[in-house]
């Protein structure tokens, strides 16, 4: 499982594309940053970093699609599959590499983005558990939609139609907490009650804001797990199914 | 051409089974891919695997590597059932498929060290193993390559390479030599008998030439289904049972070929040809070589000029022809019919110019009669 891990690592940074993404990701953060600082509030002397996550949520969530669309895809179109499918590794050990390849990528693009912290901490004063929760819940975050990216790419050999799915998905995702705000669902409280354990953006907001719980982050990982876990599922059924 | 290597080893003379697929089938929806297959994989066999495109062996070899689950049956690799043990069976079986599984984006040694450790080739082991595939498959001087920038043939050959790795007992090969040129055909064919004396052989093919030249054994499947699994010889023993005859005769086809039937032992025409004005090539089917003579007297007697006759042996062409193609035979039947009646109507037509001439030649001949009779009054 390792050496698919570590060809997956080395296909992302063998080509432009990790850095193209990457390169994407700090324009993103560090415009937000920007503005961030540019309209903070002069009461407000310390400048919240997890607001960025917060506020400039759709522009992350909108790259990594891009980050997983060639996971499976990819293998489909050039019929690379045959090789995991016929050696000694088992499905479920294949998604779970290719999903740690895709988080450590993830992980990388993260780390480089620690600099505005650092320049922030050189010329003033940073709340270190605000900014250490506000990257773990983004971290979190981030885990939920590599998984349902991965999840989209198993779908489909067309990468593009897989980067399409995953923001679709993660953008499902995001609306279901104005969806069960809404008066027709609040009108079912049953209903209601059930989509808000699905809701993401209250326990995001919670990790922004410097609060860690045991029980958000159970959930967080429950559900990568348990998209996953039907990635599996689906290429399993195509394997039945290929023709 | 058989090889001297193989002579000797024949059907049950391996010591024991390495592949044993029982009552396989794939259901593709309703669609039936491959159905009811059964046969035994000897250790250190090289087994053919023939049949025309689509016949089901892509599937068939998908199946037996565990790329595919099997809608019924069981395959055993080495004594581990591929769907039970997956882990010990895919251990022990290197798979070329039909497209070679390269990625293109990669070079050509990463990405075999990358296939040895997919493979569980210890660490240590993984770079000697890598060096010997790349010299076995001669891309020792592509290595730092990138494999997408490679012609057909090298990454076919990288694939190759691949399936070596972890030195499996079960070599399964999909079309090993489509998209090759001659040279290379001829280097993977030599390779495949080298290969044979470490592994157990399974290679798919519609190239027969390919199949005479490297193995003694060779199931035929046709529409998902086995029709033949046998020696080659035993196979073109079981065509050539009854004899056939190619006689150049010189003489009218409908005669000929009355004439031909009418003797004891000829079983059929089975083909005429034209050759030249007035001689034709028959393929007659005898019951045995005896009847050449009594064949002979008869047409001579009868004025038919023979000036030719040779037997023809039946060939693994044949019996494939014979096992796959069920409607050809009825083609070519219906064809030869065509060609009769053609010929016949061809044979009214000349009479019926001879029998004008002829009675052209009459009045000529009366006319001429004419003044004679006048000369004589």
């Amino acid at each position: 499982m390792f050496s698919l891990y570590k060809k997956e690592v080395q296909s992302y940074f063998c080509s432009p594309f990790a850095y193209v993404i990457s390169a994407l990701f700090l324009l993103v953060f560090s415009l937000s940053f920007i503005n961030g600082i540019s309209t903070m509030d002069s009461n407000l002397l310390k400048f919240s970093f997890s607001n960025i996550f917060y506020n400039s949520f759709y522009y992350f969530i909108f790259l990594i699609p891009l980050l997983t669309m060639r996971t499976f895809a990819e293998e489909r179109k050039s019929h690379t599959e045959t090789l995991w499918l016929s050696a000694p590794i088992t499905v479920p050990q294949v998604v779970f590499a290719k999903f740690l390849a895709a988080a450590t990528v993830f992980l990388t693009m993260m780390v480089l983005s620690l600099i505005f912290p650092l320049v922030a901490f050189l010329h003033g004063s940073v709340v270190v558990s605000s900014l250490i929760c506000g990257y773990l819940g983004f971290f979190l975050w981030s885990l939920v939609c590599i998984a349902i990216g991965i999840m989209m790419s198993a779908l489909t050999d067309n990468p593009i139609i897989a980067a399409v799915l995953g923001e679709a998905a993660m953008l499902l995702l995001l609306f279901l907490d104005n969806f069960t705000k809404s008066a027709l669902i609040q009108s079912i409280p049953a209903a209601a009650k059930i989509l808000t354990w699905f809701s993401t953006e209250v326990r995001f907001g919670a990790f922004s804001q410097g609060l860690f719980t045991l029980a958000d982050l159970v959930f967080f990982v429950s559900i990568t797990i348990v998209v996953l876990i039907w990635t599996v599922i689906i290429i399993e059924k195509r394997r039945w199914s290929r023709a | 051409m058989n090889t001297v290597c193989l002579s000797g080893r024949l059907k049950g003379a391996y010591d024991r089974t390495m592949v044993e697929i029982k009552n396989l089938t794939k259901y593709y929806g309703t669609h039936p891919a491959v159905q009811d297959i059964s046969f035994t994989v000897g250790d250190h066999e090289v087994l053919g695997f023939l049949g025309p495109n689509g016949a089901g062996k892509s599937t068939t070899m998908n199946m037996i590597t565990g790329c595919l689950p099997s809608t019924a049956g069981t395959v055993l690799v080495d004594g581990y059932d591929i769907a039970k043990d997956p882990m010990e069976a895919k251990r022990r079986i290197g798979y070329l498929p039909e497209l070679p599984p390269v990625y293109p984006d990669m070079r050509v040694r990463d990405y075999l060290m990358f296939a040895a450790g997919l493979k569980k080739v210890p660490r240590n082991d993984r770079k000697k193993q890598v060096d010997k595939a790349m010299e076995r498959l001669r891309i020792t001087d592509v290595q730092k390559r990138v494999i997408g920038n490679l012609s057909k043939g090298y990454r076919q050959r990288v694939g190759f390479a691949q399936a070596l790795l972890g030195s499996p007992k079960i070599l399964i090969l999909d079309e090993p030599t489509v998209g090759l040129d001659p040279k290379q055909v001829m280097e993977v064919r030599r390779l495949i008998q080298d290969l044979a004396k470490e592994h157990t052989i399974i290679f798919s093919t519609h190239i027969l030439a390919e199949v005479t030249a490297v193995c003694e054994r060779v199931v035929i499947i046709n529409k998902g289904r086995i029709r033949a699994v046998d020696t080659i010889a035993n196979l073109e023993n079981s065509v050539g049972g009854n004899l056939q005859l190619r006689m150049k005769i010189e003489g009218d086809p409908a005669k000929v070929t009355e004439l031909l039937r009418s003797v004891e032992g000829v079983l059929s025409v089975d083909e005429m040809e034209f050759e030249s004005v007035g001689v034709n090539a028959y393929t007659v089917s005898v019951t045995s070589d005896e009847i050449r003579k009594p064949l002979m007297t008869k047409l001579i007697a009868e004025d038919c000029m023979v000036l030719e006759i040779n037997s023809v042996r039946s060939s693994l062409e044949d019996v494939f022809i014979k096992l796959t193609d069920t409607t050809a035979k009825q083609d070519r039947e219906a064809a030869f019919e065509e060609l009769g009646k053609e010929m016949d109507a061809q044979r009214e037509a000349e009479e019926a110019a001879k029998k004008a001439e002829t009675a052209g030649d009459d009045t000529a001949a009366a006319e001429t009669a004419d003044p004679e009779k006048e000369a004589d009054d």
